[in-house]
């Protein structure tokens, strides 16, 4: 059967947030700007950065996105999320290993209702006419740089985001334990780009991801959509195969 | 209608103490088992990468093992992929027609694209370039058959003049197929006078819908080749049993685990948008059968032959009425079922569901080559 990950759910917490509830309402942002660059990585480590409920893609996976929201209900705000590759039994995901957003509502926000692991910093979305970038520095040291270069325009349908599976500390029936929280936003894209991928700088301790090594680009795309974050419908325990340790809430 | 076999030779893990030799040499003993069943053809599918799920990178040798270990049964390729980074055409065009040779004259050749960055990005070739190469080869292949000596400048390659050889014994060559997962496909297959060859698992209605499509459209075709190869397969999974219910339930494990482990791959879609692939092909509609049918259960998804004898010839009867010509069947995955079981399921389906189906006669060594192409399909 196909490759389980390996790793202790327990070191996959530190950024991890604890979501006091589930019961979360459904969230529409507006003409938000994405960036998504998707390399392969170094396929040694792949099942390390993975709990035992998922299983790594083949080949592995690296998604780096960036989103502007320049309005909407949670205000103006960006942010930058890594996320691993990897499937839930049969279903496509991306388990995010760090998130970096601006301080705000936003921060809060996608870190209480739907699990995404916040550090607060200033991430930098760029957009220009032949490229556009995705850039975090850690103090005065670039920790994440990734472009699409050479935009094309696509169809606007010929895009697929995936799921996340977002491991929280959840508190559930009076015992608090990581679990993995299924976020399925759902995208209205009103333009696509896609281009060449292009990571510059990444730094896989910051990111939570040791040993994460991007060796291989496969392509970048860049939208705007309408961005629904959803309800919390699943819960997964992350040390179970997902095809049996899936909880519909 | 006709039935086949179908072959992605899943290896389980770990790969250790001669797995994928057991593995060959087991399906090398279904095909010679299907071969005095009387099953119309085998067919092995080209695939790189897709571990667990398909170590069929080499079908044409396997198919020449299979050819030279049977009589009657038609060896299919399913399908040569026809991307420059996986085959040049010349040499797809040489290979298959030294098969049609050592066969005697037994070669259904089926032409495709890959869908998954893992083979695709795995041999450095461009998604977006596919479904044009795929264009070209169906068109020139013919040509360097049945021309002594054929030259060509065109998009995905060139060529000065020279003799392509063999030549294939079939005559004036082996009958075209198209793999069709992905919608609008069969109109591909269609307007090029191509067999289609499906390769997803939809539910009657869709099937029917296709069918008429393809049929209405092949009428008016101008042929890729020398001759019209007017005909529908569909891939289904197999699994027959005296007991109505263990057929199910063993028959579920099988689609099950090919569905789970369809669902690990990266389908093309998935991280390199591309108005060349719509939509996820093969992978989506098994990952969806796993999803329907998780292998716990005791029903069977509609038009999935497993079942016993009685289940499986109502469920072939509704793909007869769809206007399917013939079925091509997965025998096993991850070598979930025993092979003594796949063995007696084999000879089961032969013995009490083959009989209630009219039986084309499948090209033989005796028959003339013109007539066997044309028993294959050829017009």
């Amino acid at each position: 059967m196909p490759i389980n990950g390996n790793a202790d759910p327990g070191q996959l917490t530190r950024y991890a947030p604890t979501m006091a509830s589930l019961d979360t309402e459904a969230l529409t942002l507006p003409s938000v700007k994405v960036l998504q660059v998707i390399y392969e990585i170094d396929d040694s480590v792949m099942a390390d950065l993975l709990p035992p409920a998922l299983h790594p893609t083949i080949p592995p996976t690296l998604h780096v996105i960036g989103l502007r929201a320049d309005d909407g209900p949670l205000g103006a705000f960006t942010l930058a999320v890594v996320r691993v590759g990897c499937r839930a039994a049969v279903r496509p995901r991306g388990l995010p290993t760090r998130a970096v957003c601006t301080a705000g509502d936003a921060a809060a926000a996608l870190e209480q209702r739907w699990g995404f692991p916040i550090t607060v910093g200033e991430p930098v979305l760029r957009e220009r006419y032949d490229r556009q970038s995705i850039e975090v520095n850690d103090g005065n040291v670039a920790v994440l740089s990734a472009q699409l270069i050479d935009p094309v325009p696509i169809g606007n349908g010929d895009l697929l985001y995936t799921a996340g599976m977002h491991i929280a500390t959840v508190e559930r029936e009076r015992e608090s334990k990581p679990w993995l929280v299924q976020v399925d936003p759902e995208f209205e894209v009103s333009r696509a780009d896609r281009g060449q991928a292009q990571i510059d700088a990444f730094d896989s301790v910051f990111w939570d991801a040791p040993d994460l090594r991007p060796v291989y680009p496969i392509v970048a795309s860049y939208t705007t959509a309408n961005i629904t974050l959803p309800r919390i419908r699943y819960i997964c325990d992350p040390m179970q195969p997902a095809i049996s340790g899936t909880v519909a809430l | 209608m006709r039935f086949g076999i179908f072959y992605e030779i899943s290896v389980p893990r770990p790969w250790e103490n001669d797995i994928e030799h057991t593995v060959y040499h087991r399906c090398l003993e279904q095909v010679r088992l299907a071969d005095e069943m009387g099953f119309h053809s085998v067919w092995a599918v080209e695939h790189h990468f897709l571990e667990e799920y398909s170590h069929c990178s080499a079908p044409e040798l396997f198919l020449t093992a299979c050819a030279m270990q049977t009589k009657q049964i038609r060896v299919g390729h399913g399908i040569v992929v026809c991307v420059p980074q996986f085959n040049h055409p010349i040499r797809a065009a040489e290979r298959a027609a030294v098969l049609d040779i050592l066969s005697d004259g037994r070669l259904e050749f089926g032409t495709g694209r890959s869908a998954t960055w893992t083979e695709l990005g795995g041999m450095d070739a461009n998604p977006d370039e596919t479904k044009e190469t795929w264009d070209e080869y169906t068109r020139t292949i013919p040509q360097m058959w049945t021309n002594e000596r054929y030259g060509y400048e065109g998009r995905a390659f060139r060529m000065p003049t020279r003799a392509v050889l063999p030549k294939p014994y079939q005559k004036p060559h082996p009958p075209m197929w198209v793999a069709v997962s992905s919608p609008g496909t069969e109109i591909d297959a269609a307007e090029r006078g191509m067999g289609s060859l499906g390769l997803t698992f939809g539910g009657f209605a869709e099937q029917e819908e296709k069918v008429q499509r393809y049929r209405s459209i092949i009428r008016n075709c101008e042929p890729a080749g020398a001759f019209v190869n007017e005909r529908v397969a569909t891939v289904n999974f197999l699994y027959c049993h005296p007991d109505n219910e263990t057929g199910i339930k063993t028959g579920s494990r099988l689609t099950g685990s090919f569905g789970y482990l369809a669902a690990q791959l990266l389908p093309v879609r998935e991280v390199h948008p591309t108005r060349s692939y719509p939509n996820p092909g093969l992978l989506a509609a098994t990952r969806q059968q796993a999803a329907q049918n998780p292998g716990e259960g005791v029903s069977a998804p509609e038009g999935v032959c497993i079942g016993n004898p009685d289940r499986l010839v109502e469920e072939i009867k509704k793909w007869e009425s769809c206007g399917v010509d013939q079925i091509n069947f997965l025998l096993n995955a991850l070598e979930t079922i025993p092979q003594e079981e796949v063995l007696e399921s084999l000879r089961l389906f032969g013995e009490e569901v083959m009989p209630h189906f009219a039986d084309d006669k499948p090209a033989t060594t005796s028959q003339p080559r013109e007539a066997a192409a044309a028993a294959a399909g050829g017009d």
